[in-house]
């Protein structure tokens, strides 16, 4: 009972320590993951024509080889899409959206996924605790748990092209990168994503028909933006206001030649 | 010789209690080195469906433990001084009910060597990362409101009597316990309905009336499982002594809480039938005329509140004791239900996003890792609870706190000359 008070400089002293160390774990913690929509030189986006897809799933393949994937996993899903005209089946290939305001990056406990100024959606896999909130969050089923670790050969390669990252460890979630790794070698050698091959993500490059393009907003004169001022474009679940980076061209009925 | 050795060890209903524990211990631990080792792998959880039985478990026993700041508000703050025995036993099983989640959490998380990454890097969009942070401190509070009750002792009390001293002293603060305890509870336990609620990618989930739920049924089942633990302790062992009038005021006081709670829940779920909404609408389907309609109109609606609401506010089945601890846990299950109803139904129900697909259905039946697991968790809260009765007195209502706010107020000499 007798030490029940501390006297008004005591506290003060007590609050002033408290708010120093919150401010201090915010200062550190706060330089690594921005939580807020990114506004850098380039703002990478994907422009997926569906009137060239044919399903091939080559796109699939190359993703798995390149960023090593469990063959469990696919980071780029190609689905069946209804059809059009004359029986003709139309195809929607599913990478990660990269969203403008991204549910993954929201709802992250311990902001393990978070914005890249250039609009690219990433996760710190040292960082990630494995709560699977962002599975539960993501409007895209665009990522998968590695319910078990990947050992082995990855029977995608050397066919479909060659590691260039880290394998994810057992326990975290994982999604497509945009893979970030080619575009940072390929801006470092001066050259232009969506244009070199070396510095293009890989579903794009290998894409036999080329249904797939890939480039900076930012840049009026990239073929993305290009594309998208031509022809009619949409995102998937735009109600939902997540703004995707990815944009899809409908497939229209195959002309008959002439 | 064998004969005094038989005399000695007489089986009595403690250790074969003591004994079917430890097995369910027993197997549980296996089963949870056995995900340690081998990795959630072994679990029937999917990307489909990432949060099954033991997310299940975690968000229960937390909505059981509100007890402890329901009725510690009460007591402490509200001045219904008379229901602070009660406060008491809350408090006791709101600690365990924590722990158990804690548990829960430990084999849910893909990397439990990282858990304390939530307390390093803070994600303040998050609710999950607010929830965290929460039960954490949450926790910290329930300790040391828990401090007297430990003090209690035998062991402590003759061997460290200032230790002991000195933990009863806690008591003194429990009006500010109570009310940090409060803040951060109403914290929690609303954001734990709306880490439900945010997401927009499964609009069975996403409405704001998610925290209201949540809370709300927390602190109804919380205090009727708080209740139903003392009654049933009173009938096994003659350690656990209660009042039976301050607990059949309290459950009286549960029977109207229970009237709101049947009108929100009743309203929140029959209200999606307004307009067709994808996957919404498919969601209410599914928990009202699908797999999920017999825990939703039985489970929670007819057992978990209509039946305990009539049994509780007549008032001869309410003086029933038999009655009375079948409502209390009637309660106590049909919020276990709505847990779960709420976070199976979401996840079972897909919606494309290919526009116009159809809406598609996935299952989910926990593997015996899981349920064994999950047993353990709630056999370590049982064990736990028991052993508490037994050697803290968690359940005495004869006990009587020194009060709290007594001042001591020293007159000042008058100064002689």
């Amino acid at each position: 009972m007798a030490k029940q008070n501390i006297n008004r400089r005591e506290f003060i002293k007590l609050s002033a320590v408290g708010v120093a160390v919150i401010a201090g774990t915010r200062a550190v913690t706060g330089t690594q993951a921005s939580s807020d929509t990114p506004k850098g030189k380039h703002q990478w986006a994907m422009v997926i024509d569906q009137s060239k897809c044919t399903g091939c799933n080559y796109c699939t393949l190359a993703c798995q080889a390149h960023n090593d994937i469990n063959p469990d996993i696919q980071w780029n899903k190609v689905d069946q899409d209804g059809t059009v005209g004359d029986q003709q089946q139309v195809f929607i290939p599913r990478p990660c959206m990269h969203c403008e305001k991204a549910p993954c990056v929201e709802v992250c406990p311990v902001k393990a996924s978070y914005y890249r100024d250039d609009g690219i959606v990433m996760m710190d896999y040292d960082r990630c605790i494995g709560c699977r909130y962002c599975q539960i969050a993501c409007p895209y089923d665009a990522r998968s748990f590695n319910w078990e670790k990947f050992t082995g050969a990855n029977p995608a390669v050397p066919e479909w092209g060659n590691p260039e990252v880290e394998r994810r460890p057992r326990g975290v979630p994982e999604k497509c990168s945009f893979c970030y790794q080619t575009i940072d070698r390929g801006l470092s050698l001066g050259l232009k994503p969506g244009i070199d091959h070396d510095a293009t993500p890989a579903c794009v490059n290998v894409c036999p028909t080329g249904a797939r393009l890939f480039g900076d907003l930012n840049d009026p004169e990239s073929n993305v933006s290009k594309i998208l001022h031509e022809k009619y474009a949409y995102r998937l679940r735009e109600n939902l206001g997540t703004g995707p980076r990815v944009y899809y061209i409908p497939a229209e009925e195959a002309k008959p030649e002439a | 010789m064998l004969k005094n050795l038989r005399e000695k060890f007489v089986i009595t209903p403690w250790m074969i209690w003591l004994g079917i524990m430890g097995i369910i211990l027993l197997a549980g631990a296996v089963s949870g080195i056995l995900v340690f080792w081998k990795g959630l792998v072994i679990t029937n959880l999917t990307d489909k469906v990432p949060w099954g039985l033991w997310i299940t478990i975690d968000l229960s026993s937390i909505a059981l433990g509100a007890g402890a700041f329901s009725l510690c508000a009460g007591v402490y703050l509200f001045g219904l001084k008379r229901f602070q025995p009660i406060a008491r036993t809350a408090t006791f099983v709101g600690l365990i009910g924590y722990t158990m989640a804690t548990l829960a959490l430990i084999l849910d998380i893909g990397k439990p060597e990282r858990f304390w990454h939530s307390m390093v890097y803070w994600n303040t969009h998050s609710l999950l990362w607010e929830v965290t942070m929460c039960v954490i401190l949450y926790l910290t509070v329930l300790m040391l409101e828990a401090m007297p009750i430990i003090a209690n002792l035998e062991w402590l009390r003759t061997r460290f009597p200032k230790i002991a001293a000195i933990m009863s002293r806690v008591h003194h603060y429990a009006p500010i316990l109570a009310i940090i305890g409060l803040g951060l509870s109403s914290l929690h336990q609303s954001s734990l309905g709306a880490t439900y609620g945010v997401i927009k990618a499964r609009p069975f989930w996403f409405k704001p009336e998610m925290s209201v739920l949540f809370m709300f049924s927390a602190i109804v089942g919380g205090i009727s499982l708080t209740l139903f633990a003392s009654m049933l302790s009173a009938r096994l062992t003659k350690k656990a002594k209660i009042n039976d009038v301050l607990i059949e005021r309290v459950a009286h006081f549960v029977g109207y809480l229970l009237i709101g709670y049947f009108y929100f829940r009743a309203w929140d779920a029959l209200a999606q039938a307004y307009t067709y909404d994808p996957g919404r609408t498919e969601g209410l389907h599914f928990l009202t005329k699908g797999p999920m309609a017999f825990n939703f109109w039985i489970g929670e609606m007819l057992l978990g509140m209509i039946v305990p609401m009539i049994l509780l506010l007549y008032k001869p089945t309410r003086m029933n004791r038999f009655w009375r601890m079948t409502a209390l846990l009637l309660v106590a299950g049909g919020v276990v239900a709505f847990r779960w109803d709420t976070n199976i139904t979401g996840q079972l129900v897909l919606l494309s996003y290919i526009p116009g697909a159809a809406i598609t259905y996935t299952s989910y039946r926990p593997s015996l890792v899981e349920i064994l697991s999950g047993l353990a968790i709630i056999a370590y809260g049982l064990t736990a609870f028991s052993l508490g009765v037994k050697y803290l007195r968690v359940v005495d209502h004869s006990l009587v706190e020194e009060e709290h706010e007594e001042v001591h107020v020293k007159g000042t000499e008058p100064v002689r000359i």
